[in-house]
């Protein structure tokens, strides 16, 4: 087990090394050198050039790499071309947000989502099982953007016309300018999270529904109904927790993706998260910023799986490496 | 499908937050690893004189959402590829006259017919036309064929990348399985948006060539992860070991024993994924990095958004969004029939 882990720990590690040599060639590689979108279109070239030079970029990648990662070990993700402010920073502002979104999502949907997927595998067949199954299919059909754009609809006109004129629920941002408090929080965040759940719910409930049913048909559960156990018990005390485990899996797996944020739904509702942030360092060429999100990606993904690992051999004990 | 990938940085939240590809794939890796050894049972178990696949055929046809849904998606198919030779250029064409045409607008027509004159009533645009004339239907049935093109050629790239790779590490293990394993991780911490702007950079615009390529070489492991399950759980199984004590060559093993066995859930992840390809091809249009205007693409006519809902044109979102959803939920209501036709328990 020890020995395993280390293993591990240094695959995990030199993984993480490969892949900041492949994104980072990638950046540099790719066609549209950075100053050239966004900036003033009439700026000198040799402005431009200048500012290559004294960045280094005119080298070829792989004699910036060896600097790059020098920086990256003791921490420094360097300035960002367009904010010219460190890269550190720019993640510390924008991660939270990304968070709170996300999180706000993901524990929305999971709330709903493992009740009916639970109450459709304990009733299999019944119309509340097929509704669900129905309903789940059509959610799993509707990507978030559409989902967005007619939130912003019937934020921005249908709902105007029940109110009189005024807005419901706020359709841009994080906050009313100069009020900071939670519940504006709160009610700036009810439509973008409503339409990044609706996704989520239709997957976690179908899943928590198969993982369940595949529970329900195990021998142990059904020594457990022959004891005489109450449904109940049997249901919520013996299988829920069996059926629980893979979900949990699946969260923890997904955790490290939401530092990433989500680019269509910031985008729509103009919150200030790390998908805008990410994309517009993508659309900018900005290859210090690209490279801190990716990289702040990589080293939790690969944090996060190695955990979800070691986690299964210890509560498993079957598992053994 | 859509989301061990990453949002901005991903494939999969691309498609919204939270991964319910993921979710998806593990149900379907659930169910799986369960039935590829009934499989194999059931065929022997059941005493028909029918074949697996006859089997499964008839019983994809008693299940009535599954071949509505495969009939509508006919229909889509068919519209997308007879329609626009009838229309040529119509998607382009601009009718200065009505700009910002509502839909359904109707108005009598003289007709004659046999010498006797009566009006019906007639419509040049029946979803009304966009900022510049255009017809919205023309432009969303052209549309359609970008979506169903990409999402069919992309998957048999899913295919053949990952059924390929998938069967080699599968059976083979060792070194070639770890390698893949790893760069399938690597592919999953791959940030797509970037991937795609530096592929399309690099190619000098988007074109069908370009999304096919980049949406099959960042898709396939999924269906490349399966294909090494199957083959890891039938490799060992008895009737390989018999034909391997036979003398088989591996060969005729992998195409002969294994290959014939491990279809069924590669089937099922094929047919999901198309409809995973088809919303992702749309993210990338709204994004603006799908095929380039005057092309248009169920993505691209979404992502004039904005300017549409500014203008009262709601309806220039309705359809595209409509047809988007509508072809996604036939595309996996037929994957669900065809996997509980293919799937011997028999839910």
């Amino acid at each position: 087990m020890t020995f395993y882990v280390i293993r591990r720990v240094l695959i995990g590690f030199l993984l993480l090394v490969f892949m900041s040599v492949a994104f980072f060639a990638l950046t540099r590689l790719t066609p549209g050198p950075p100053f050239t979108t966004g900036e003033n279109p009439r700026a000198h070239q040799e402005l431009i050039d200048r500012r290559m030079h004294n960045l280094g970029l005119d080298q070829p990648w792989y004699t910036q790499y060896p600097a790059y990662l020098n920086a990256l070990a003791h921490g420094n993700l360097g300035d960002s071309y367009v904010y010219n402010r460190p890269v550190t920073e720019l993640l510390q502002q924008r991660v939270p947000n990304s968070l709170i979104l996300l999180g706000a999502a993901l524990i929305v949907s999971l709330l709903i989502a493992i009740p009916l997927g639970i109450f459709a595998a304990t009733r299999q067949y019944s119309i509340l099982d097929v509704g669900t199954s129905v309903v789940s299919y059509v959610g799993i059909s509707i990507p978030s953007f559409v989902l967005g754009i007619f939130l912003l609809l019937a934020g921005a006109v249908w709902l105007r016309h029940l109110t009189g004129g005024d807005f419901f629920f706020p359709l841009f941002g994080m906050h009313k300018s100069g009020i900071d408090t939670l519940d504006d929080l709160v009610w700036h965040m009810v439509l973008p999270v409503t339409s990044l759940s609706v996704l989520s719910i239709a997957g976690f409930s179908r899943f928590m529904r198969a993982s369940m049913l595949e529970v329900l048909h195990q021998d142990y559960v059904r020594t457990a109904k022959a004891k005489g156990l109450a449904r109940r018990t049997v249901n919520y005390k013996h299988a829920l927790r069996n059926a629980i485990l893979p979900i949990i899996t699946l969260v923890a797996l997904q955790t490290p993706q939401f530092v990433s944020g989500a680019i269509i739904t910031e985008g729509i509702f103009s919150w200030p998260g790390m998908g805008l942030l990410a994309f517009q360092a993508t659309v900018d060429r900005d290859y210090p910023v690209i490279l801190g999100v990716v990289m702040l990606v990589a080293v939790l993904t690969v944090i996060f799986n190695l955990l979800a690992d070691i986690a299964y051999a210890v509560v498993d004990p079957r598992i053994r490496y | 499908m859509a989301e061990p990938i990453k949002e901005v940085t991903g494939f999969q939240s691309l498609m919204g937050g939270a991964g319910v590809q993921q979710a998806l794939d593990a149900e379907e890796a659930l169910r799986h690893a369960a039935a590829a050894e009934d499989l194999v049972v059931a065929e022997v178990a059941e005493p028909s004189e029918l074949g697996f696949w006859k089997l499964a055929v008839i019983r994809f046809l008693h299940h009535r959402t599954a071949t509505i849904s495969l009939g509508v998606l006919m229909f889509i198919v068919l519209v997308a590829v007879l329609v626009p030779i009838f229309q040529g250029d119509l998607y382009r064409f601009q009718d200065y006259r009505h700009p910002f045409g509502a839909p359904f607008q109707f108005h009598a027509r003289a007709v004659s017919l046999a010498g006797v004159s009566f009006s019906i009533p007639w419509t040049d645009h029946l979803m009304g036309t966009d900022e510049l004339g255009r017809d919205e239907m023309a432009r969303l049935i052209r549309g359609a064929r970008v979506s169903l093109t990409v999402g069919l050629l992309a998957i048999l790239g899913y295919v053949i990348i990952g059924g390929v790779l998938g069967s080699v590490a599968g059976y083979y293990g060792g070194w070639i399985d770890n390698a893949l394993m790893r760069v399938t991780d690597v592919i999953i911490a791959m940030p797509f948006i970037l991937v795609v702007v530096a592929v399309t950079a690099a190619f000098g615009g988007v074109s069908l060539t370009v999304l096919v390529i980049v949406i099959a070489g960042l898709g396939w492991f999924e269906i490349g992860r399966l294909m090494r399950a199957q083959f890891l759980v039938l490799r060992e199984s008895e009737f390989v070991q018999a034909a391997r004590a036979l003398g088989a060559s591996d060969f005729r093993i992998i195409f002969r024993h294994i290959i014939p066995n491990s279809l069924a859930p590669i089937i099922v992840s094929a047919t999901l994924g198309v409809s995973g390809i088809i919303l992702l091809e749309a993210a990338l249009g709204f994004l603006g990095y799908s095929i380039p205007p005057p092309e248009p693409s169920w993505g691209n006519l979404l992502s004039g958004y904005e300017e549409a809902l500014l203008r009262n044109q709601a309806y220039l979102v309705a359809f595209p969004a409509l047809a988007l959803v509508t072809t996604a939920l036939c595309i996996n209501l037929v994957g669900d029939g065809i996997r509980d036709a293919l799937d011997p328990r028999q839910r």
